[in-house]
């Protein structure tokens, strides 16, 4: 299905109310195999019911939203399916407070993948490796940081094998000093050439890692551009005011 | 600044506050040990010590015939809870559902067993169970009502605990592909069982002194065999203290098994960590 040039992940028109609150206005969106793509914006712009629409968390009025090239399912064992070849990393980690570490990383993959326990371990095993906390795979997440809960979380959307990889704010919940290496491991990622959609706060971040910068606000993409020439020379007076106002202190 | 009472309860003691509750707790002291001194005056005013009312306390049959009733009251709670357990576990997932009809019907039947008392469902099932021909021995015309009569409260508790459960963890849980059923059974209902272990022992605990009953259906549990006890030897009283001995130590066991039981489940990890 996946061929060269179709978006792994596609918006046309998507509309979403929350009661009459118009939150997502007539989004539009692509983003394609490899490609990294950065969403900032005021709080309450509606980041983050973009975000959360893509793997149907929240539901959408009208429009459409396709997963390489593929409607969203709306219910059942599909939408399971799909959502299982989306990463989705959350603000505050959510991993499951009654298991372990590595109990957390092979939930998924031997009961939606049907993968053996044994290979389900190995192979968790060497993603916390990856993310530098697999001396913390025997311990529950309340044990770990917060900035090693969300590597972990990363680690165990990873162990999925997703076409993309959603972040929500991954970095917001942690304190200064466990930020860098959540965006270490993001950049890490990047490279590696994961799609990625990132909805963060962390414009240094933004400017190194991402292919393409969405700014949103008040439910519309206001502006798209390469992060260099979005953060220099911003063309919107809402992103000059935006950009403004965060590097004002 | 003290801004609430809270605050002021949980200062703190000082010299004089610590001086207070010395004089209280000798006060209160005195005052129980005269209240003990009264009852036992007038128990034996009235001859309660009368050797006849106890002597029969000696001999091993006595105890035996107790132990036998005491056995049938743990199997009938015991089994009713499970029963409890059961019927209250489907009549949550029932209520969570959102099939209007299943719905509402868990909700009735919730609503309906919490509100009937105990009493009447065991009188249901000793006089009109019967004359519809289903045949029920003793041991469940007592245990099944008093399930019954739990499996309500046991519904709610357990929901309660559902709820307890912050819904990110239903939301990583979907995000990784797991259908509603399977991460039901593998993510929310071990983390809200553990939130409700407290209060599941203390619906045990009421199913246990709901199955006194027994004796309106003649089972022979460790009330009935209590009452048989003071007719053969017409002593009330002492036969009465005994038994609500035996009843307090065991539901003192099951709290401080339900103490344990918590305090388990929350350093539980911590003792998996260092395993
Ligand atoms: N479940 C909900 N019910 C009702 N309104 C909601 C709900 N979720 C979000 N909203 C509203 O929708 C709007 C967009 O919310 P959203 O969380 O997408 O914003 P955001 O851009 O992610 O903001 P932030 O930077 O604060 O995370 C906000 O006004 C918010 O109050
Ligand atoms: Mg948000």
């Amino acid at each position: 299905m996946s061929q060269e040039n179709t978006p792994v992940i596609e918006l046309r028109h998507v509309n979403k109310h929350f009661g009459s609150l118009h939150v997502l206005k007539d989004i539009s969106l692509q983003v394609k195999k490899g490609e990294v793509v950065v969403i900032i914006g005021p709080s309450g712009s509606g980041k983050s019911t973009l975000c959360r629409t893509i793997n149907r968390l929240e539901t959408i009025d009208s429009g459409d939203i396709l997963i390489d090239g593929v409607k969203i399912p709306e219910e059942g064992k599909e939408l399971a399916s799909l959502r299982s070849q989306i990463g989705m990393v959350f603000q505050s980690f959510n991993l499951f407070a009654h298991m372990t570490i590595l109990d957390n990383m092979t939930l998924a993959p031997v009961d939606v993948l049907k993968i053996k326990r044994k290979e389900a371990r190995e192979e968790a095993m060497r993603l916390l490796e990856r993310v530098g906390v697999a001396d913390q795979a025997h311990k529950v997440p309340a044990q770990l940081s917060g900035g090693q809960q969300q590597r972990a979380a990363i680690a165990r959307a990873l162990a999925m094998h997703p076409k993309a990889m959603l972040f929500d704010e991954p970095t917001s919940a942690l304190d200064p000093e466990m930020i860098g290496e959540v965006l270490n491991v993001m950049s890490e990622l990047a490279a590696d050439g994961m799609t990625m959609l990132i909805v963060t706060h962390e414009m240094n971040f933004a400017r190194r890692v991402a292919d393409r910068v969405i700014f949103m606000d008040g439910g519309v993409i206001v502006e798209e551009a390469d992060p260099e020439t979005f953060f220099s020379s911003p063309k919107t007076e809402r992103a000059k005011l935006f950009l403004n106002s965060i590097t004002a202190h | 600044m003290k801004t609430s009472i809270r605050d002021m309860l949980y200062e703190e003691p000082g010299p004089k506050t610590r001086k207070n509750i010395r004089i209280f707790t000798i006060l209160s002291i005195l005052l129980i040990a005269a209240l003990l001194a009264v009852i036992i005056r007038q128990f034996a005013v009235t001859g309660q010590f009368a050797p006849r009312y106890w002597n029969f306390f000696t001999r091993w049959t006595t105890w035996k015939f107790l132990g036998q009733g005491l056995w049938v009251t743990i199997e009938s709670a015991l089994t009713g809870a499970v029963i409890a357990f059961v019927l209250g576990f489907l009549l949550m997932r029932g209520k969570l559902r959102r099939n209007k009809i299943l719905h509402a019907v868990s909700v009735c039947l919730i609503e309906f067993t919490r509100g009937v008392p105990t009493l009447l469902l065991i009188y249901f099932f000793f006089l009109i169970v019967p004359q519809t021909g289903i045949k029920l021995s003793a041991f469940w015309k007592i245990t099944l009502p008093c399930a019954i009569s739990a499996c309500g409260v046991v519904a709610e508790a357990l929901r309660a605990g559902v709820n307890a459960v912050p819904y990110g963890q239903t939301e990583a849980a979907l995000s990784l592909g797991l259908t509603e059923t399977r991460l039901f059974y593998k993510v929310v209902f071990p983390q809200a069982i553990r939130f409700v272990i407290p209060s599941l022992i203390a619906e045990l605990v009421i199913v246990l002194k709901d199955t006194t009953f027994a004796y309106v259906v003649t089972c022979a549990d460790l009330m009935q065999n209590a009452k048989v006890l003071i007719s053969n030897y017409d002593a009330m009283l002492s036969v009465y203290l005994v038994v609500a001995v035996i009843y307090i130590l065991i539901n003192y066991l099951l709290n401080k098994l339900s103490d344990r039981l918590a305090f388990r489940l929350k350093t539980g990890t911590a003792e998996r960590s260092a395993a």
